[in-house]
């Protein structure tokens, strides 16, 4: 049996993987004020759109993985522009179920082209690396280290360019930015473009790591809510702490329980979270 | 014909019982329940474990129906006291840890191969038109839970419920215990859905993990938002309309010929999705919308 230190490694990559959705999931909720479930989908569509790149047209998976985050990007403002717009100033719970029907019909529609098979990409086989016995390979290492830019540049945007401040000022109080001028609809969409990107590429990470079938994504969305519950709903550091100490407990958890009950330790989190401080660890106002 | 008929009729019946079971929750008293199959299949697997271990059906329904309850009451007394938003992914992840047990506790349930033979009631005594007995059945229960609620509806403990809905502060000024209430509410909506698990258990003799998918929380929501949510007929005209929707979408497989069956499930779905989405955007108070003041 690998040592547990390899079970961290790996919760550590898939975490990293995880804190991208988890942000944008955690940064729309604070913002729209709704959790939206379509998010962990847009994984699924990244990874798909990557699929056809990589598989249809030759393309290098890097080249594969910038297109993932373009088109999820602008296919979640879409959804936006059709679904949740029009319903902006409805109770959080109705948005909540119309992201569900979002989230249903986008994995159906990958499912009805591309059926329910476990497909991967055309990438050249790398031999992974031995350091201190443990198993690193170099797509982990890759991605780790493209996870962690892409958090950087994402607290970069929120902290120090006009636009960022201004989406602070909207999550914080959208009356009082929209009186002073912040373009809350312009703000909205760059949040919306900006998280469908990073759950996009996020996906072909997770293609990449694991394997591609249309419940990849969806089938993470207790995780993403465990981690951006963790880390406090509307913090993009807290999301990423959250999602790395969810992608641990997750892996390093399967030398407890079966592998099946990975869920299971997600909604634990939830639960346990919840239930010492129900509006979340950062205390973010109802 | 006439059996394909009664098998669809036996399934909306047990739809409407379970979208009853919401329209309790959420329609009545606005609890979210995200997770309305867990409690549909704790009653569809007590139920039949106890009957195939042998026990008499007299007993192991309300038991059944007791379990389902009981479940219902323990997740709200942990989980009503969050916010909206939260209790919405408590529900949802109960009803997928529940299906993982299901699934992984095969000492108690059988795992993935399911329980089968699970006995039918009265069997011998109808042979030959067995499944009109048991549609009668069906009807029977569904008949009985309207009329009970439709009561309950007007009494004043629905009153009750109908103000913690639309206020809560206001009920718990007025002297209302809201959570004690909150709970009630929740745990009959369980017993409820429990109830139609029984009955979708010993209608097909067989169940397993797979038949508690997320998504069937999604078709009763549908159903209850379709029909008109608050409204105990429109729990009902929903759930005939969502499988009018399911099984209309069927018969397109001996039309279009490059549906096979994953993409026809496929499609089933995205109709599902998109129904759902459109009637949140443009008809959130459903075909039969809730008669204000109508007690």
């Amino acid at each position: 049996m690998p040592p547990i230190a390899q079970y961290v490694f790996n919760g550590v990559v898939t975490g990293g993987i995880l804190a991208l959705p988890a942000v944008a999931f955690s940064l729309l909720w604070r913002l729209l004020r709704f959790p939206n479930f379509a998010v962990s989908t847009y994984l699924t569509v990244g990874a798909y759109v990557a699929l056809v790149l990589n598989h249809g047209v030759r393309a290098s998976i890097e080249l594969a993985w910038l297109g993932a985050l373009v088109v999820t990007g602008a296919l979640a403002l879409l959804v936006d522009r059709i679904a949740f717009r029009p319903m902006r100033d409805r109770r959080p719970f109705s948005l909540a179920i119309a992201s569900i029907g979002v989230a249903f019909v986008l994995e159906n529609v990958v499912r009805f082209v591309w059926g329910n098979d476990f497909r991967s990409y055309d990438v050249p086989v790398t031999r992974g690396m031995s350091v201190a016995g443990l198993r690193i390979g170099r797509d982990q290492l890759l991605i780790l280290g493209v996870a962690v830019v892409l958090m950087a540049l994402a607290q970069a945007f929120l902290l120090r360019t006009r636009l960022g401040i201004a989406m602070r000022a909207t999550a914080d109080n959208p009356r009082l930015a929209a009186v002073k001028g912040v373009p809350t609809e312009r703000v909205i969409a760059l949040a919306t473009l900006g998280g469908g990107g990073l759950a996009g590429g996020a996906g072909v990470f997770l293609g990449l790591d694991a394997s591609i079938d249309p419940l990849m994504g969806g089938g993470l969305i207790i995780s993403v809510f465990a981690a951006a519950i963790l880390g406090g709903i509307g913090s993009a550091p807290g999301a990423l702490a959250g999602a790395l100490i969810v992608g641990i407990m997750e892996e390093v958890g399967m030398l407890v329980v079966p592998p099946t009950y990975k869920t299971a330790i997600g909604f634990t989190i939830i639960l346990a979270v919840l239930l010492v401080r129900p509006t979340g660890l950062a205390g973010a106002r109802s | 014909m006439i059996a394909y008929l009664t098998a669809i009729a036996t399934l909306v019946g047990v739809r409407a019982l379970l979208t009853l079971g919401l329209n309790v929750q959420w329609g009545l008293t606005g609890l979210v329940n995200l997770g309305a199959v867990a409690f549909f299949a704790v009653g569809a697997y007590t139920s039949a474990l106890l009957a195939v271990g042998g026990a008499p059906l007299v007993f192991a329904w309300p038991a059944a129906v007791g379990l389902a309850t009981a479940a219902g009451a323990g997740l709200a007394m942990v989980a009503l006291r969050l916010r909206e938003d939260y209790l919405a992914i408590v529900t949802l992840g109960f009803g997928e840890v529940l299906r993982l047990f299901l699934l992984n506790e095969a000492w108690l349930t059988r795992g993935a191969n399911g329980v089968t033979a699970i006995p039918r009631p009265l069997h011998a005594r109808f042979a030959g038109h067995y499944d009109l007995f048991y549609l009668a059945l069906v009807l029977v229960v569904v008949a009985l839970v309207y009329a009970a609620l439709e009561r309950l509806r007007r009494s004043p403990f629905g009153r009750v419920l109908r103000a913690i809905r639309e206020d809560e502060i206001v009920a718990a000024v007025a002297g209302k215990p809201v959570f004690r209430f909150k709970v009630q509410a929740f745990a009959l909506g369980a017993g409820i859905a429990g109830l139609a698990g029984i009955l979708f258990a010993h209608y097909l003799a067989y169940v397993e993990p797979n038949m508690f998918l997320p998504q069937e929380s999604l078709f009763v929501w549908l159903a209850l938002i379709l029909g008109g949510s608050g409204n105990n007929r429109g729990a009902l005209l929903g759930s005939l309309v969502l499988l009018g929707l399911l099984e209309g979408s069927r018969f397109a497989k001996d039309v279009i010929p490059f549906l096979t069956g994953v993409r026809l499930a496929a499609a089933q779905q995205i109709l599902v999705g998109v129904v759902l989405v459109v009637l949140m955007i443009r008809r959130p108070e459903g075909l039969l919308p809730e008669q204000p003041g109508s007690d």
